[in-house]
């Protein structure tokens, strides 16, 4: 039993990544309806950045929790800027175009992103420094949560219910839920849908940078091939709760995650890889608007 | 229409001639155009011509070639009774695996399809029934039959000239045939063809077993050509690469898939030195090629449409 907890919470741990990733695939899906590859390769982009900014700020003097700070802000900024720059040179241009040139733009981007990291940052594996946070811990229910595990769930929601707050109560929030549904009619009520989109893509890169900035403190050795392997995961969580769908993300990031967690504990970890995608098939023959999409009659 | 015929003969014949002007370094590369040719207009039926997003072909090409080893190397048969599996088994997976999926609207067929061709990757490199061999993949395939070694690089060669020319005839005879012209219908309007008596779901099953096929058999002679196989060829990166020679070429453009081919395959081979830097140059190539061509480069023209139907698009 106390594996079990063990195996949930460390699920409830990886299901944050994969949710905080999958909101920025399934925002751009929900108005642009293109899958933004590249967007797994931001999140890479940020863990490399993220561990350049820590290690410049780490001998400085600062205190330690200023410095966390400042390092998640930077990424931020800088992450949201290049997922800005990407939307503007590849995917702008193709926005009348047929949807499969945006793909292969959107893959081209991808392979541009991954291998311009390889390039800059080599080919080996990088490691986070051990002590970025203090290494309490605490025992619930048997299970051990340390402190990294602590805050990076307690963070998750905090972004997740700001968000959820932004898109729903706000002005730019009401203008995102109406592109999404038709931009045409979007833009008839004057609607500014370059500007909607420039901000998905913001807040999905800030999102993501959160995300790659957790998978170097939690697993801490980053690879530049990461983006591919998180990406698709957390796209696959974007499927699970239905493309489109925000909260249907959250919710299909910490299933996909607890779902990782226990078939790798139970089952067997070398296919624990195959599992998630069969039950991503699976997920796709038999209800394919996802767990909260809701069915859409196909249009004629 | 005169023009593309001398353009075919023109290509035809150089290609023949490659092997008695250059030396083994150029035979090989000319072989891998060939092979990598195949298994993009396989991947071109699928997705050029039925219109379905198909980004794991690569587990086609791969089947192909894993029987081929596993029937060689395991069970010590000849080289040659592989043909037939490396054939049939593609397109038996082809028509089982497609069938729950080709309903799927776009972008979800081509999650399925990379799922696919993740799950196979991952059951090759986890030696799968203890016949894959593991992340090393499988060598020392015997290619000598009919007194031949066959994995000489001229006859390998010539072997993946054959294919290339047996595939392009396939490719014109389904252009000219009922098949073409209904997997035509259905890529433009699924409905519409499905309300003039097109079995969508049948042709765009049959789409998928032809291009398995086809790959399938590639992958018979990429065997022979390295006498080993191994997972990483055929991973998930591999099917993006074809998906993107199809798109950045033209759909259903044959000028432009080969070029693309040769854009993708045959300049890394050429530029060793820019090695490092290829899909880095690749990921630039294809953003610029799709913001200046969104339709290919050479994208395929089907005839002159009267202005009233043009117009009113």
């Amino acid at each position: 039993m106390d594996i079990f907890i063990q195996q949930i919470v460390n699920g409830l741990t990886i299901g944050s990544i994969f949710a905080l990733v999958a909101l920025g695939y399934t925002m751009v899906y929900g108005v642009m309806k293109l899958i933004n590859f590249a967007h797994g390769d931001m999140v890479a982009l940020s863990a490399y950045v993220g561990l350049v900014l820590y290690t410049q700020f780490v001998g400085s003097g600062m205190p330690q929790a200023f410095i966390i700070i400042l390092v998640f802000l930077i990424t931020a900024l800088i992450i949201a800027a290049a997922g800005v720059i990407l939307e503007r040179l590849a995917y702008r241009p193709l926005r009348n175009a047929p949807r499969l040139s945006a793909v292969v733009s959107a893959l081209g981007a991808s392979m541009l992103i991954q291998n311009g990291i390889m390039l800059y940052w080599g080919p080996n594996i990088l490691t986070f420094p051990i002590g970025i946070f203090p290494e309490t811990s605490w025992v619930i229910f048997g299970a051990t949560i340390t402190f990294i595990q602590a805050f990076m769930l307690i963070l998750t929601v905090v972004l997740m219910v700001s968000l959820t707050m932004f898109i729903n109560f706000t002005k730019y929030g009401t203008a995102i839920r109406a592109s999404s549904i038709n931009q045409d009619a979007a833009k008839l009520m004057g609607i500014n849908v370059n500007m909607v989109v420039t901000i998905i893509f913001i807040i999905g890169a800030v999102l993501g940078s959160v995300g790659g900035l957790f998978i170097g403190i939690y697993y801490r050795g980053i690879e530049f091939t990461l983006g591919w392997n998180y990406g698709l995961s957390a796209f696959i969580a974007a499927i699970l709760g239905g493309i489109g769908n925000i909260p249907g993300s959250m919710v299909g990031g910490y299933l996909l995650g607890l779902f990782t967690a226990l078939i790798s504990g139970y089952v067997s970890s070398v296919w624990a890889e195959a599992f998630t995608y069969i039950l991503l098939i699976v997920i796709l023959i038999f209800r394919p608007t996802g767990i909260l999409g809701e069915r859409v009659a196909e249009k004629v | 229409m005169k023009k593309t015929t001398i353009a075919y003969i023109v290509f035809f014949a150089v290609m023949a001639l490659i092997p008695f002007v250059s030396n083994n370094l150029w035979i090989t590369i000319a072989t891998t155009f060939c092979i990598f040719s195949v298994v993009a207009l396989s991947v071109d039926i699928v997705l050029g011509r039925a219109g379905m997003f198909d980004m794991g072909h690569a587990v086609f090409f791969g089947l192909g070639a894993y029987a081929t080893a596993i029937m060689n190397v395991h069970f010590e048969m000849n080289i040659l009774m592989a043909i037939q599996v490396a054939i049939l088994l593609p397109a038996i997976v082809a028509i089982v695996i497609s069938s729950p999926i080709v309903h799927l609207r776009g972008d979800y067929l081509l999650v399925a399809t990379v799922g696919f061709n993740i799950v196979f990757v991952q059951m090759l490199r986890n030696n799968f029934l203890g016949l894959t061999g593991g992340d090393d993949g499988i060598f020392g395939v015997d290619a000598e039959a009919l007194g031949l070694y066959l994995d000489d690089p001229m006859i390998v060669y010539f072997m993946a000239f054959t294919l290339l020319l047996l595939t392009l005839l396939v490719i014109r005879n389904l252009e000219k045939s009922k098949a073409g012209r209904a997997l035509h219908y259905v890529q433009e309007d699924p409905i519409a063809s499905e309300s003039i008596g097109i079995n969508t779901r049948f042709y765009r099953v049959f789409s998928f077993s032809l291009g398995a096929a086809i790959a399938g058999l590639a992958g018979f002679i990429f065997t022979i050509q390295y006498t080993a196989v191994s997972p990483s060829a055929f991973d998930f990166m591999t099917s993006v690469m074809f998906f993107a020679i199809v798109l950045v070429g033209g759909k259903a453009s044959i000028p432009g898939i080969l070029a693309g081919t040769f854009i993708m395959f045959v300049l890394p081979e050429v530029f060793k030195g820019f090695e490092t830097y290829r899909y880095f140059v690749f990921g630039i190539a294809m953003i610029v090629s799709m913001v200046l061509r969104p339709q290919g480069i050479f994208p395929a023209k089907y005839g002159k449409l009267p202005k009233y139907v043009t117009e009113d698009k």
